[in-house]
């Protein structure tokens, strides 16, 4: 229904635009598509404007799938054929859908030692490739693993650890599995990082903790103040995770709710953090905020193939896109009542290039599709991944003849011309994205071109130059000698 | 006596490379009207320099945003500092038995920054050529010339106010020390005068809009 209002809303929009500045630029350029809606921002930290890079299309209520509204639904599963799972938390049940959003099956109960069991307001759902389900089932206190018949094939719970403390309670809330079917379960009350468990179910270790981030004001009021009045302040935590994905190469990104710091980590095998962050800033969302306002909280991340990933600010409900750099490539969503806005954001995920965003209280799923601009630019960055310069090389040009302002992609363009050995443009492109590196590189193998090219004559003026110097000397000692002797 | 213009370009590069008898005929045997007319060329000169430098200097040294970029501020940041620094000194050191005039303390203090003019101009030009791992040598110098400087300053001070090293340096630092306060009272008396000019702007709105 919406669909079709928002386009006429802003065909209407553009045109009173365009009314309000043909006086003034006498020649107005109706643009009706890649309307500057987004933005970016530039190398300097400032805001600036960016064509959309995806649309809202459609919503998928409980109603429009035939299963009732969803209550409370808190995650988003799609597998690598494009199945979906939507995890309806409040009514404890998992919706299938399959990548065309039509209703394949409901789980929402499973045999558990002879009898039927159910969920109890689950959090967290992972599938593996091989179809293998794991469901965080909070309310339960444990996390339940269905094959691809949907047979029990274990259940994860109350760990045993001299690593936990004897009053544990296990509460796990998101869960992903690796390719080695290891478990890392990320659970309520836990801040020595991930629970990571074998393939056997058996609790191993906590990985990647997050550091204690101490507010100095706070620090020194603790420092001030008496032994009894510091067991009433609340302690110094590090900050629990909020949300963790996994890629194909087994690597975990994590989102934490850390106020400053790095909220975005890609934790390797040992939870040491990996994440790459040379863009201009490093991946934290909104970097220009108002301070009432605060930075942004990360609550979900998807990352998908190329290593770009997604995150999900809950602050202001947008959806951060980086590239394996760390460069910022776009930003859409945000908080509201039109199609594309939303609520209370909780969980987003791919499907090929769709984007789904799950908002929890009104139980909806909004579908995003690429505009021309988001498919060149992610064609641009997964080319550049590959390695296939020349398409990216293709890609990026047509980037930035849509989006002037993109300063990375300037850099992708230098990157391909200075392998096709075009040195002098390459340096101009890497100027454009203020990539000093790759300025670099260009500069030296332009200056060697220069300096061989130019190397005869400059020899020969050298040599002219020593040659004339020494014969004038000659001359004057000459000349002066001569001086000397009709003095005396 | 107005020397040749030879002599009186000669003579800073002579300064700077023997600060003890350049600094000695500053201030006993030269005519203070042409001092302070180089001095005055120096401080043009390293405004230039500077302007020069965010314009031309190559990418890899010098990334900078141009809409930040004002020439007639790259002016104020040569001038300002400099007149902070010789009043503050001459304010300290006519309470410390210095022997050196204003003028003089503001032509040593000019003289000293000549490194800062001489080694950085050919560098903006040099920059251009060079690349990422050669930019060594641009900071090596620049450091250079600061330290450079630094020294031309010391020995300035000392022969001008006829002091001893350690007095010098220590009165050096309590020069600093100045410097931070009489930026202090100059904020607190610029923030003090626009509190009165908005008072006053906002009583004559007011009678405006009442009357």
């Amino acid at each position: 229904m919406t669909s079709n209002r928002k386009r006429k809303l802003v065909i209407m929009l553009v045109l009173s635009v365009a009314l309000l500045l043909s006086p003034i630029t006498g020649t107005a350029t109706v643009q009706a598509e890649g309307a500057s809606n987004s933005y970016n921002y530039s190398f300097w930290g400032n805001t600036v404007v960016s064509p959309d890079a995806y649309d809202a299309t459609k919503l998928l209520t409980g109603h429009n799938l035939g299963v009732g509204s969803l209550k409370d639904p808190s995650d988003l599963h799609v597998t690598a054929d494009g199945h979906i799972y939507v995890l309806d938390s409040g009514n404890n049940r998992i919706i299938v859908l399959d990548d065309k959003f039509k209703l394949l099956h409901i789980i929402d109960s499973f045999e558990h030692a002879g009898q039927q069991d159910t969920f109890a307001s689950p959090q967290g759902i992972f599938v593996t490739e091989h179809n293998q389900l794991y469901i965080a089932d909070t309310g339960n206190k444990r996390v339940v693993h269905l094959d691809e018949q949907r047979q029990l094939v274990q259940i994860v719970d109350s760990p045993q650890s001299e690593l936990l403390q004897a009053n544990f309670e296990f509460k796990p809330v998101r869960v992903v599995v690796d390719k080695a079917n290891r478990i890392y379960v990320m659970a309520t009350g836990v801040f020595d990082g991930f629970m990571e468990f074998n393939a056997n179910g058996e609790f191993t270790t906590f990985i990647g903790a997050n550091r204690v981030n101490v507010d100095p004001l706070e620090y020194l009021w603790k420092t001030l103040s008496t032994r009894e009045q510091r067991s009433q302040m609340v302690q110094f935590t590090p900050t629990e995770f909020t949300n963790l994905d996994i890629n194909d190469e087994g690597f975990i990104y994590a989102t934490n709710g850390d106020q400053w710091g790095d909220n975005i980590k890609k934790l390797n095998a040992q939870g040491t953090d990996i994440l790459r962050r040379e863009g201009y800033f490093n991946p934290t969302g909104d970097i220009r905020y108002r301070v009432t306002d605060g930075p942004s909280r990360m609550i979900d991340i998807d990352v998908t193939d190329s290593e770009i990933y997604s995150v999900l600010d809950s602050k202001r409900g947008r959806i951060f896109t980086y590239n394996g750099d760390g460069h910022l490539m776009y930003v859409f969503g945000g908080l509201g009542n039109q199609l594309g806005k939303f609520t209370t954001p909780v969980a987003i995920e791919r499907v090929g290039d769709q984007m789904l965003v799950l908002d929890k209280a009104l139980g909806e799923i909004t579908v995003f599709e690429t505009t021309p601009y988001g498919r060149t630019l992610n064609e641009a960055v997964r080319s550049y991944y590959r390695g296939d310069e020349e398409a990216a090389f293709q890609r990026y040009l047509e980037t930035i003849n849509m989006n002037a302002n993109l300063e990375f992609a300037y850099s992708g363009i230098g990157k391909a011309l200075l392998r096709q050995g075009n040195y002098g443009e390459a340096m101009k492109y890497f100027k454009e994205s203020y990539d000093n590196k790759g300025y670099s590189k260009a500069f030296l193998l332009h200056r060697k071109e220069i300096l061989r090219s130019y190397f005869p004559t400059i020899m020969t003026i050298l040599v002219t130059l020593l040659l004339a110097i020494f014969v004038w000397r000659k001359v004057r000692k000459w000349k002066g000698g001569k001086k000397i002797v009709t003095i005396e | 006596m107005s020397p040749s213009s030879k002599e009186l370009i000669k003579y800073p590069f002579y300064l700077i490379v023997h600060p003890f008898n350049g600094y000695w005929e500053l201030k006993y045997e030269r005519s203070n009207k042409w001092n302070v007319i180089i001095s005055f060329v120096i401080l043009f000169l390293l405004a230039l320099t500077n302007i020069l430098h965010s314009q031309y200097a190559g990418f890899l040294v010098n990334i900078y945003n141009p809409k930040e970029m004002n020439s007639l501020m790259e002016f104020l940041y040569v001038i300002v500092p400099v007149l902070f620094w010789c009043i503050a000194n001459w304010s300290l050191t006519t309470l410390m038995d210095g022997e050196g005039k204003f003028v003089e303390i503001f032509n040593s203090t000019c003289f000293a920054l000549i490194p800062l003019v001489v080694i950085n101009f050919p560098w903006i030009w040099l920059s251009n050529v060079v690349a990422l791992e050669e930019t060594t040598f641009y900071y090596f110098s620049r450091s250079f010339a600061v330290i450079w400087f630094v020294f031309l300053l010391f020995v300035g001070n000392m022969t001008v106010h006829q002091y001893t090293p350690l007095k010098t340096i220590f009165t050096m630092l309590l020069t600093l020390l100045a410097i931070g306060f009489m930026a202090f009272l100059c904020l607190l008396f610029f923030s003090l005068v626009q509190q009165i000019i908005s008072f006053i702007s906002v009583i004559y709105q007011e009678m405006v809009m009442r009357g």
